[in-house]
C-alpha cells in the first residue's frame, strides 16, 4: 500500500465537497482580483455587496437568503479555468454574474457551458459573445464607439487617427470596430499596435504614435493597469492630441490623477448622472463604504443591476431552475442607476450612453447623452 | 533622433536595473533570482513614502535602505549556506522572490496600486520632444555607474571587494574578512534593486509581481558582461538598443524577447560575452 | 518459473502490484469523488506527468530546466490551433498530436544542441532552458488573433469525452509513465543518468557522449510533455500562454523539489498533493498557502536538497526495498584483457605541443613518440606541466597549438569521448569517480562504450577485463561491490578509479598518480598489471609519478619535464644518473632513488 494517507485525505476532500444542502441561493462572482483588472475588480465587489444586502434585508429571493462567492480570475484564461471551475462545481453557486476581461471571459464560457450555469456578463467588451448561458448588461462597440469618433470628427476636425490596444480579445475587437467606423465616416487610420495584456513598456508604440502624427488618438486596452501605464507613458512623452479612451472607467481616470485631464470617455455611466435612482444609489453605498468606497462606475454600477436583474428573472420564473431562468432574463427589466435595462436585444441591452471629458480633479463633465442606443446585431442565432 | 534617444534611455533604465544583480553574481558567483522580489519591495516602498509624503530624495533613500535591510537578512540566513551550490542558489532565491511577493501581497493586497511621478511631461532635445523622466533615469545611470566605480576603484572596502572576486582562497589568507564582504555586497546589490524598483515605479505601475518581467532581462545582461560595469554598459547599449529597434521596427512583442535570444546566442559563441578577458 | 531476467521477475511482483492497484483506484475513483475534484486530478495528473520529466532532467541528470512548461505549451496550442482554425475531426485530432509531438522534438533538439554542446556549463544549460518558455510565450503574443495573444484560445470543438473519460485517460497517462520510468531510472541505463549527474567529466573520459544523452533525454521529456498538454487543451477546451510560460516552469521545479528531487514517486505526490490543496484554498487563503509553500521550498533547498521523500521513505523502507529490483550480487565474468597487435604506428604523437594562459606559458614545443608497449614515467617538479601534458594528449580542446596523434589519428578539436575512442583511458591526479553510485555499478558505467547498457534491466553479470579483475581483488574491493563510492577509504577510490580505466580497455593508458594512497603491497600488484599490460597485452602506458621508487621498479623510459620543456628523455638508468636532474629536483646532493 502506497500511501494509505493520501487515500484518506482524498477521501475527506471529496465529502467536503458534496455535504452542503441547498436552502441559500449562491451568486457566483469571478473577478480580477489579480493582475491587469485588479484596479477595478474592489469596486465591482462592492457594488455587488450593496445588492446583496439590500435583497436580503427585503426578503432574499423567493424568501431565500442570497450569499456573494467571489473568486480570483487572476484577470486572464488560466485564472479563470480555476474560478470557473471552482464556483460552478465546487461552490455550486447558482448563478454567475459579473466582469471579467474578454480572456477570462473566453475561457470562463467553456466552463459554463459544461456546467450548465446562467452567466450575467456585466463588463463592456468588444461584441458577439455568444453562449446559450450568456446574458449581457453592458455596452458593446455598436453603442460606444460612435459618440468619441463623431465628436473628435466635427468637433475637433480630425481626420487622421492613431489606434492603440491591448493584444486580446477585447483590444483586437473594439479598434477592429473604430477602424471600420473611421472609414465609414470618411477618415483614416495611421496605425493600429498592441501590447500584449500584461504589458507595461509602450515606448516603442509611441515612439510610433509621434512619428505617424495622428490628429487623434484612440485606445483600447485592458481595463485598470494598462491604462493607467500607458497614459502616464503618453503624458510623459507630451503627447496632447484629442485622446480617446474606450475602456478607461471613472475610478481609474480619478486614481491617475493629473495625467487623465482631458481624456474623452463614451459610456453607460457616470457618477454626476442627474436621477433619483443614481443619487439613492451613491448614498447607499456611500452610507456602507463610507471612506473606503472606491468610486461607482461603468463597470461596477452594471453588476448592481445584474444581480437585480436576477432577483427579478427568478421571481419571474419562480425558480433558479437555470433554462426557466434564462427564458426569464429577457423578459425582466430593472429600474437602476443607469436607468430602466433589459437585456431583449439578442441577450444583449439597449443602453442610455454618455459622452464625457475627464477634468483636471477626476470629475467627468458631460458633453453630450444619447438615449436607449441600440446595441445591434450580436447573436442573431439566439434569441 | 527620437530612436537614438530611445536606446540611451532603455539601456539607461537597464543598467540600473542589472547593477545590483551583477555586482552579487561577480562578487560571488551567484545568481540572485530574488532580484524581482527586490524591485517590487522597492515598488512598494516608493508607495508608502509617497503616501506618507515624504520628498522625492526621501522617498529613493528610504527605497535604498529597504532594500539593503531585507538583503542583509536575507544573505545571512539563506543565501550563505548556498555557497557551493550555485544551481540551488538559483532556486533558493527564486523561492525567496515568490515569498517576498506573497507577503506584499497579504500585506499590501493584490491590486495593482499607482504612484504619481514626480515629473511628468516632455522637453526639447535635439530638436524632438522627449520624454523628461527617461531623460533624468540617463542621469541616474551614469551617477550609479559613477558611484560604484568610484567605490570599487577607490576605497579600501571596494579593494578588498575586487581581490575577492580574483581569488577568495588568496584573500582570506591575507586576512580579508571575505564573509563581510559577501555580506555588504548582498545588501548592496539588493538596495540597488529596490532603488531600480523606486526609480522605474513613475513609467509604469506598482504591483506584487512588477519585478518578474525584468529579472530575466537583467539576468541575460549580467551573465553577458562578466564582471565589470564597463561591459554591463555596453552590454545595456547594444542589446537594449537591439530591444528597441526590433520593437519599433518591426513587433514589441519580439522585442521583449531580444535581449534574452540575443544573449543566449552570444555566450555560445564567446562563453565570456563582452568582458574581456 | 520465473526466469530470473525474464520481465516479470519475482522481486518486481510488488512493483506490479503497486501499478495494479493505482489502475484499480483510477478507475473507481470518479464514482466516489465529486465533480470538482475530478476536475482538478484531471488537470494535476497531466501536471503531474510534466513533473516526472523534471525529475527526470533535474532529479537524476542534474540539468536544471525550467523550460518543461514550454514543450507542455507547444502540444497544447498544437490542440488549440488547429482545433481552432480547422475544426475538429478525428483526423484533425490525429494532425495537431503528430505536430504537437514533431514540434516539440524539433525544438528539443535543437535548444539541446545550443544547452548541452561540449564544453557548456550547467549554469548555460540552464540559462537556455530558462529562455526557452520566454520565447515560446512572445511567439503566442505576436501571433494576434491567429494565436488568440494574451485572451488564449478557448470554445474550439473537442473530443466528445465525459469527464470520467478524461479522468482515466490521464490517469492511466501517470501511472503507465510513472511505471516505465521507474523501471527505466532502476535499470543500467538509468545509472548513467545519476553516473552525468556525479560526474560529468569523468563519463566523458569513459567514453560517454554526455551531450548526446542529455539532448536525447530532452527530446523525450520533449515529447512526454508536449502529449500531456495536448491532453491538457483537449479536456479543458482553453489554452492560454500562461501554460508554456516560465512561471509554470518554475512551479514544476517547485513541486519536484518539494516532493523530492530524484525519487520519482515524490515529485508525483508532491505535484498532486500540492495542485489539489490549492484548488481548494479561496479568499487570502491562496496567498497565505503559497507562502507558506515558498518557505517550505527554500528550506528545503538550503537544508534538505533530497525534498520531503526521504522524511517518509525512511517510514516504508521495506516497501522501498520491495519495490526496487532486490539486487542480486552481480557476478563479476573475467575476460582476457586484449592483446594489442604490435603496429607500425606510433601510440602518441606530439608535434609542437604548446598550451599557455596569455602570456603564462605551460608547456613549451613538446615533441614526442611513444610506441605501443613502452611504459613511461612522466617525472618533474610540480608544476613542471606533467598533468596538463596528460590533459592535451586526452582532450583535443586543451592544447593552444600543435598536434597530438593517437595511434595514428589526429585528435584535432575532439572532445575527450571522442579520445577515448581513438583507444585513450585517462586515470585523473585526485580521485575522480561517482559518489553515488555503488562499486559494481560504476564499473558498469566504465564498460559503458563496450556495452550498451539495458533499458529495463540490471545485468546479472558484469564482464570485466583481466586487469581491472586483478586490481579488485588485490585491493579487497571484491568485497565492497555493494558499497557506495562515498563510504569507501581515498586509496580504494583510487583503485576504482584504475579498475574503471582499465574496464574501458584502452590502447594507450594515461595515468597521474596511480599509486597514491596504495600500501606497499598493492603498489606491487599496481606495478605487476601495469608491466604486463605494457609487455604482453602491448598497451602503451604513460604514467605521471612522484614515488622515484615505483618509477625505478617498472619504468622502461622516463620523461622529464620542466618548466614546461622536455629536458631529459631516455632510460631509467640515464636518467638516475642525470646531473641536471639532480639540480632540477633538490639542491643538488641527491640523486633520484638514493639515500643521501
Amino acid at each position: 500500500m502506497k500511501n494509505p494517507g493520501l487515500l484518506i485525505a482524498l477521501a475527506m476532500v471529496s465529502f467536503m465537497g458534496t455535504a452542503k444542502a441547498q436552502d441559500a441561493i449562491k451568486i457566483g462572482v469571478p473577478v480580477g482580483l489579480s493582475g491587469a483588472n485588479s484596479v477595478v475588480a474592489p469596486s465591482v465587489v462592492q457594488a455587488a455587496e450593496l445588492a446583496v444586502e439590500e435583497i436580503n434585508a427585503k426578503g432574499g429571493i423567493l424568501g431565500k437568503k442570497v450569499l456573494l462567492e467571489v473568486a480570483d480570475d487572476g484577470s486572464g484564461a488560466a485564472g479563470a479555468l480555476k474560478a470557473f471551475d471552482s464556483l460552478i462545481f465546487q461552490k455550486k453557486v447558482n448563478v454567475l454574474i459579473s466582469m471579467e476581461t474578454s480572456a477570462a471571459r473566453n475561457a470562463g464560457l467553456a466552463v459554463v457551458s459544461r456546467g450548465k450555469t446562467p452567466f450575467i456578463y456585466t463588463s463592456f467588451y468588444e461584441g458577439r459573445s455568444c453562449n446559450p448561458y450568456l446574458y449581457v448588461n453592458a455596452w458593446v462597440p455598436d453603442q460606444q464607439v460612435a459618440p468619441i469618433v463623431d465628436f473628435f470628427m466635427k468637433k475637433h476636425g480630425a481626420k487622421t487617427f492613431f489606434l492603440v490596444g491591448s493584444d486580446y480579445a477585447f483590444g483586437r475587437g473594439m479598434l477592429e470596430f473604430t477602424r471600420s467606423y473611421i472609414t465609414k465616416m470618411g477618415g483614416k487610420v495611421l496605425g493600429e499596435e498592441y501590447l500584449p495584456m500584461d504589458g507595461s513598456d509602450w515606448t516603442s508604440v509611441i515612439a510610433k504614435l509621434k512619428g505617424a502624427k495622428p490628429d487623434a488618438v484612440i485606445t483600447s486596452t485592458a481595463g485598470g493597469a494598462p491604462n493607467v501605464t500607458l497614459t502616464k507613458q503618453l503624458r510623459a512623452a507630451g503627447v496632447t492630441i484629442p485622446y480617446g479612451n474606450l475602456a478607461v472607467d471613472e475610478g481609474t481616470a480619478k486614481s491617475m490623477g493629473a495625467d487623465a485631464d482631458g481624456i474623452y470617455i463614451s459610456g453607460s455611466y457616470l457618477t454626476n448622472i442627474d436621477s433619483a435612482k443614481n443619487k439613492e444609489f451613491l448614498a447607499a453605498m456611500n452610507k456602507k463604504f463610507g471612506a473606503n468606497l472606491k468610486t461607482p462606475n461603468d463597470l461596477s454600477v452594471p453588476q448592481y443591476e445584474g444581480i437585480y436583474a436576477y432577483k427579478a428573472a427568478v421571481e419571474k420564473a419562480g425558480s433558479t431552475d437555470a433554462d426557466k431562468v434564462i427564458k426569464a432574463l429577457a423578459e425582466v427589466s430593472v429600474d437602476g442607476p443607469r436607468g430602466n435595462i433589459r437585456m431583449n436585444k439578442q441577450r444583449h441591452a439597449p443602453l442610455t450612453m454618455y459622452l464625457g471629458q475627464v477634468q483636471k480633479d477626476g470629475t467627468v463633465t458631460v458633453i453630450d447623452v444619447f438615449k436607449d442606443v441600440d446595441p445591434g446585431d450580436q447573436c442573431p442565432n439566439l434569441k | 533622433m527620437s530612436i537614438l534617444l530611445d536606446i540611451l534611455t532603455t539601456a539607461a533604465i537597464l543598467y540600473v536595473v542589472a547593477a545590483g544583480l551583477m555586482i552579487i553574481f561577480g562578487v560571488m558567483k551567484i545568481i540572485n533570482f530574488a532580484h524581482g522580489g527586490f524591485l517590487t519591495v522597492g515598488g512598494y516602498s516608493t508607495l508608502i513614502g509617497t503616501m506618507i509624503g515624504l520628498n522625492v530624495w526621501s522617498v529613493l533613500l528610504m527605497a535604498f535602505g529597504t532594500g539593503f535591510f531585507f538583503g542583509l537578512l536575507i544573505e545571512r540566513f539563506v543565501v550563505r549556506p548556498l555557497y557551493s551550490r550555485p544551481l540551488d542558489a538559483i532556486l533558493a532565491t527564486w523561492g525567496l522572490g515568490i515569498i517576498l511577493g506573497q507577503v506584499i501581497t497579504i500585506v499590501f493586497g493584490r491590486e495593482v496600486q499607482v504612484v504619481p511621478s514626480p515629473i511628468s511631461g516632455a522637453s526639447e532635445l535635439f530638436g524632438v520632444s522627449y520624454s523628461q523622466y527617461r531623460l533624468i533615469l540617463v542621469i541616474a545611470a551614469l551617477i550609479i555607474a559613477g558611484g560604484l566605480t568610484l567605490l570599487l576603484g577607490k576605497t579600501r572596502l571596494g579593494l578588498e571587494t575586487r581581490a575577492v572576486i580574483m581569488n577568495e582562497t588568496l584573500a582570506r589568507a591575507l586576512g580579508i574578512n571575505s564573509s563581510l564582504v559577501r555580506l555588504i555586497t548582498f545588501s548592496l546589490g539588493a538596495a540597488l534593486a529596490s532603488l531600480a524598483g523606486a526609480l522605474i515605479t513613475p513609467l509604469s505601475s506598482v504591483d506584487p509581481n512588477m519585478g518578474v518581467p525584468w529579472l530575466i532581462n537583467a539576468f541575460m545582461l549580467v551573465m553577458v558582461s562578466g564582471v565589470s560595469f564597463m561591459s554591463l554598459a555596453i552590454a545595456c547599449l547594444v542589446l537594449g538598443g537591439a530591444q528597441v529597434l526590433v520593437s519599433t521596427y518591426a513587433n514589441p512583442v519580439l522585442g521583449g524577447m531580444t535581449i534574452a535570444v540575443l544573449a543566449a546566442l552570444m555566450l555560445r559563441l564567446r562563453p565570456k560575452g563582452f568582458a574581456r578577458e | 518459473m520465473n526466469n530470473s531476467n525474464s520481465f516479470f521477475r519475482d522481486d518486481r511482483k510488488s512493483l506490479f502490484i503497486a501499478t495494479a492497484m493505482a489502475i484499480i483506484l483510477v478507475g473507481v475513483a470518479p464514482y466516489f469523488l465529486d465533480a470538482y475534484l475530478v476536475n482538478v486530478l484531471i488537470r494535476a495528473f497531466l501536471y503531474a506527468a510534466v513533473a516526472l520529466t523534471v525529475d527526470i532532467l533535474w532529479g537524476y541528470t542534474g540539468i536544471l530546466t525550467f523550460g518543461q512548461s514550454a514543450f507542455f505549451g507547444i502540444g497544447a496550442y498544437s490542440a488549440g490551433l488547429i482545433f481552432t482554425h480547422m475544426g475538429f475531426s478525428t483526423a484533425n485530432a490525429i494532425v495537431a498530436i503528430a505536430v504537437g509531438v514533431g514540434v516539440a522534438v524539433a525544438v528539443a533538439g535543437i535548444v539541446g544542441s545550443l544547452a548541452f554542446y561540449h564544453g557548456a556549463s550547467n549554469l548555460y544549460g540552464s540559462v537556455v532552458t530558462l529562455v526557452l518558455p520566454i520565447i515560446v510565450t512572445q511567439i503566442i503574443f505576436s501571433g494576434g488573433n491567429f494565436t488568440g495573444s494574451s485572451s488564449g484560445l478557448s470554445a474550439f470543438q473537442s473530443f466528445d469525452f465525459s469527464m470520467e473519460l478524461w479522468f482515466w485517460i490521464s490517469g492511466l497517462f501517470l501511472i503507465l509513465l510513472t511505471f516505465s520510468t521507474w523501471i527505466f531510472v532502476r535499470s543500467d541505463a538509468g545509472s548513467v543518468l545519476v553516473a552525468i549527474r556525479e560526474n560529468e567529466s569523468r563519463c566523458e573520459y569513459l567514453g560517454i557522449n554526455v551531450s548526446y544523452v542529455k539532448i536525447c533525454l530532452l527530446m523525450s521529456s520533449a515529447v512526454i510533455a508536449a502529449i500531456a498538454g495536448y491532453a491538457f487543451a483537449s479536456a479543458q477546451m482553453v489554452v492560454a500562454p500562461e501554460y508554456a510560460g516560465f512561471v509554470f516552469g518554475t512551479e514544476l521545479l517547485t513541486w519536484v523539489a518539494l516532493g523530492g528531487r530524484g525519487t520519482l514517486i515524490g515529485p508525483v505526490i508532491g505535484t498532486l498533493g500540492i495542485d489539489v490543496s490549492t484548488s481548494y484554498l479561496s479568499g487570502n487563503l491562496p496567498f497565505v498557502w503559497k507562502l507558506i509553500l515558498g518557505i517550505i521550498f527554500v528550506l528545503v533547498i538550503v537544508a534538505m536538497p533530497r525534498g520531503m521523500a526521504p522524511l517518509f521513505m525512511r517510514r516504508s523502507r521495506r516497501a522501498q526495498g520491495d519495490l526496487m529490483d532486490k539486487k542480486n550480487p552481480v557476478r563479476i565474468d573475467r575476460v582476457a584483457s586484449t592483446v594489442f597487435e604490435d603496429s607500425k604506428v606510433n601510440a602518441i604523437e606530439l608535434r609542437g605541443v604548446r598550451k599557455h594562459f596569455g602570456s603564462l606559458k605551460v608547456l613549451e614545443d613538446i615533441t614526442l613518440n611513444v610506441r605501443p608497449g613502452e611504459l613511461v614515467s612522466l617525472v618533474g617538479p610540480n608544476g613542471a606541466g606533467k598533468t596538463t601534458l596528460i590533459r592535451c594528449i586526452s582532450d583535443g580542446n586543451e592544447r593552444s597549438s600543435g598536434s597530438v596523434l593517437i595511434n595514428g589519428h589526429d585528435i584535432g578539436n575532439r572532445p575527450p569521448y571522442e579520445c577515448v575512442a581513438f583507444g585513450i583511458g585517462r586515470k585523473f591526479q585526485m580521485a575522480n569517480t561517482f559518489e553515488a553510485l555503488t562499486v559494481v555499478e560504476s564499473l558498469r558505467i566504465a564498460r559503458t562504450r563496450l556495452h550498451r547498457p539495458s533499458f529495463a534491466d540490471r545485468a546479472e553479470f558484469l564482464e570485466l577485463p583481466d586487469a581491472a579483475a586483478k586490481v579488485i581483488v588485490a585491493t579487497g574491493l571484491d568485497k565492497e561491490l555493494d558499497t557506495e563510492t562515498r563510504n569507501l577509504s581515498h586509496g580504494q577510490k583510487q583503485a576504482l578509479e584504475l579498475a574503471m580505466v582499465l574496464a574501458l580497455e584502452p590502447s594507450v593508458l594515461l595515468l597521474d598518480e596511480p599509486t597514491a594512497g596504495l600500501t606497499s603491497l598493492e603498489r606491487n600488484v599496481i606495478g605487476q598489471i601495469l608491466t604486463e599490460l605494457a609487455t604482453v597485452h602491448r598497451l602503451c602506458v604513460v604514467l605521471v609519478e612522484h614515488d622515484l621508487d615505483f618509477v625505478r621498479q617498472i619504468s622502461s623510459r622516463v620523461i622529464v619535464l620542466h618548466q614546461g620543456k622536455i629536458v631529459l628523455d631516455g632510460t631509467v638508468e640515464q636518467v638516475v644518473e642525470s646531473e641536471l636532474v639532480r639540480t632540477i629536483y633538490s639542491g643538488g646532493a641527491q640523486s633520484i632513488g638514493g639515500h643521501s
